[in-house]
């Protein structure tokens, strides 16, 4: 099993060389998108637009693992749109045309989310967010909870692996059923991170977390002309894609 | 009755984890797989028992191909423990822990209580029936994940390196009760890289390397061959190594043959 894999790799591209304050920009102006649409032809058009930054960035492959695990839970994202909407409004066409909708956001939001971590190193990540005088210790939860994911999904197997051996079988049973036999994976996972939480707590304060008020960088990020240009383009193609609406009143 | 033919398998397309498994293990042996880190020992195994399927080749065990059989089906012969208790471990008291494998195999009430009350007694731990899992120690925890298994008796036993973080006391308890659980006619199954205990206690070895079994044989033989063992990452038994430096020839794993020998030596006949 392959979960949204958000892993980012050490690459030489375009994409990995912008500034992660001008991808932010990027990344904030396309969520507002796929948010304030729900016609899916442009919501379509807002995930193909996520594609050149994958193909610059040249990383198609990770990016196809979380598109195929997305594919996976569009399946649920649509049927349960669907009776919602239908239970509601009675409209067959308009069901399924939301419902559509839905999944494609939720591909596109995948896709656009995936482009930026794929190609941005956490550790540029954190210095940008400090840079933008986020308080370090955000910061850095939030960088360590990035870094958590892949170890957390390799644990998750591994626990998998080890209660099958018990003869857990999750394929079997109704809903409650299977929902209960989740308990004895959860357990140990949950239980598992509070532990590492607490060893690198203890790893940290050891090698002197907190000791001063005032932390210095040791390198900083400087914007350049590439990452303005990266800003304006990002900016143009959000108000084109906006001026659908505004100007035109599709969607 | 476990039987690897031409296993190949990879996570990752194109590079193979394991290359060329050819591998037959009898009823009632006990054997160890050794090999460095990432050489495929945990990934061979977990072929066993029907977690992982071969990509190319075919593994039987007790005549069931792996791939046309369910885990559920292959776990109830295969006892497969893992390396981490941690990664198992979850009710909320040891005795439920045992009792958890044996409700899913579907055991009659008063056999559960019965099973769970002999095993916990024969690993030690009935003391601690009613306390919770993660109050345990190290070793006691790798206990449990061991008694959690050997309740609803497989007749084969696979263990994921059991020794790690045991004092040489533990260690050879466990060695006890492999050979009384081998003596009951189980196959057992170690993998490890503490080539000290295969040497004591483990008869046959296998040593893996870059996912393919580079040697396989009685642990008196290939234990005392020193540059294949250095080759894979190994460590020589000390035993090994002092009749090496000795220039004792040929070098034995057994404590008896080498003291033997060092007290030739030291009265001057060699």
């Amino acid at each position: 099993m392959r979960v949204f894999s958000f892993q980012y790799t050490r690459k030489s591209s375009i994409i990995h060389k912008i500034d992660p304050r001008a991808k932010l920009v990027y990344l904030i102006l396309f969520t507002i998108l796929v948010v304030y649409y729900s016609n899916p032809i442009i919501l379509f058009l807002i995930f193909l637009s996520s594609i050149p930054m994958v193909v610059l960035g040249k990383v198609i492959d990770r990016w196809k693992i979380s598109i195929r695990s997305a594919l996976f839970f569009i399946i649920f994202i649509f049927i349960f749109n669907f009776i919602g909407i239908f239970w509601s409004t009675g409209s067959l066409e308009y069901s399924i045309i939301l419902s559509i909708a839905m999944s494609i956001r939720f591909i596109a939001l995948i896709s656009i989310f995936s482009a930026f971590f794929l190609t941005t190193s956490p550790e540029d990540l954190m210095q940008s967010m400090v840079q933008l005088k986020i308080p370090y210790e955000y910061a850095l939860t939030f960088n360590m909870s990035m870094r958590f994911v892949p170890t957390l999904t390799r644990e998750l197997q591994i626990i998998m692996d080890a209660q099958k051996s018990r003869g857990l079988e999750l394929e079997r049973g109704n809903i409650l059923q299977k929902v209960r036999k989740y308990i004895p994976i959860l357990v140990p996972l949950i239980i598992n991170s509070f532990r590492r939480a607490e060893m690198i707590a203890d790893a940290m304060e050891s090698r002197a977390f907190g000791a001063s008020k005032e932390r210095t960088s040791f390198y900083t990020l400087t914007m350049g002309r590439k990452d303005y240009i990266f800003i304006i383009v990002s900016f143009i193609s959000f108000f084109a894609i906006l001026s659908l609406k505004l100007f035109f009143g599709i969607g | 009755m476990i039987e690897f033919k031409g296993v190949y398998f990879s996570y990752v397309p194109g590079e193979y984890v394991i290359k060329n498994i050819n591998l037959f293990i009898n009823r009632g042996e006990i054997l160890a797989i050794l090999g460095g880190n990432g050489a495929g020992k945990t990934t061979l195994v977990k072929h066993i028992n029907g977690l992982l399927k071969p990509q190319l080749g075919y593994v039987k065990v007790l005549g069931m191909n792996t791939k046309e059989v369910s885990v559920a089906k292959l776990a109830k012969q295969v006892g497969l423990v893992f390396q981490n208790p941690d990664h198992q471990l979850f009710a909320e008291t040891v005795e439920k822990e045992v009792m958890f494998a044996l409700i899913n195999f579907g055991f009659p009430p008063e056999e559960i209580k019965s099973r769970t009350e002999k095993i916990l007694r024969g690993l030690d731990l009935i003391e601690y029936k009613d306390r919770s899992p993660f109050t345990l120690s190290g070793g006691e925890k790798k206990r449990l994940a061991l008694a959690a298994v050997l309740c609803y008796d497989p007749s084969i036993i696979i263990l994921d390196e059991p020794t790690t973080g045991q004092d040489y006391n533990q260690k050879r308890n466990l060695a006890k009760l492999l050979k009384r659980f081998n003596e009951e006619g189980k196959t057992i199954i170690i993998v490890t890289h503490d080539i000290e205990f295969v040497a004591d206690f483990i008869p046959r070895c296998i040593i893996m390397s870059n996912g393919e079994i580079v040697a396989d044989g009685p642990s008196d033989d290939i234990l005392t061959r020193g540059e294949l063992l250095m080759a894979n990452k190994l460590l020589m038994p000390q035993l090994v190594e002092i009749c090496y430096e000795l220039s004792i020839n040929p070098p034995s794993i057994k404590f008896d043959v080498v003291l033997s020998k060092v007290r030739a030596i030291m009265k001057g006949e060699i």
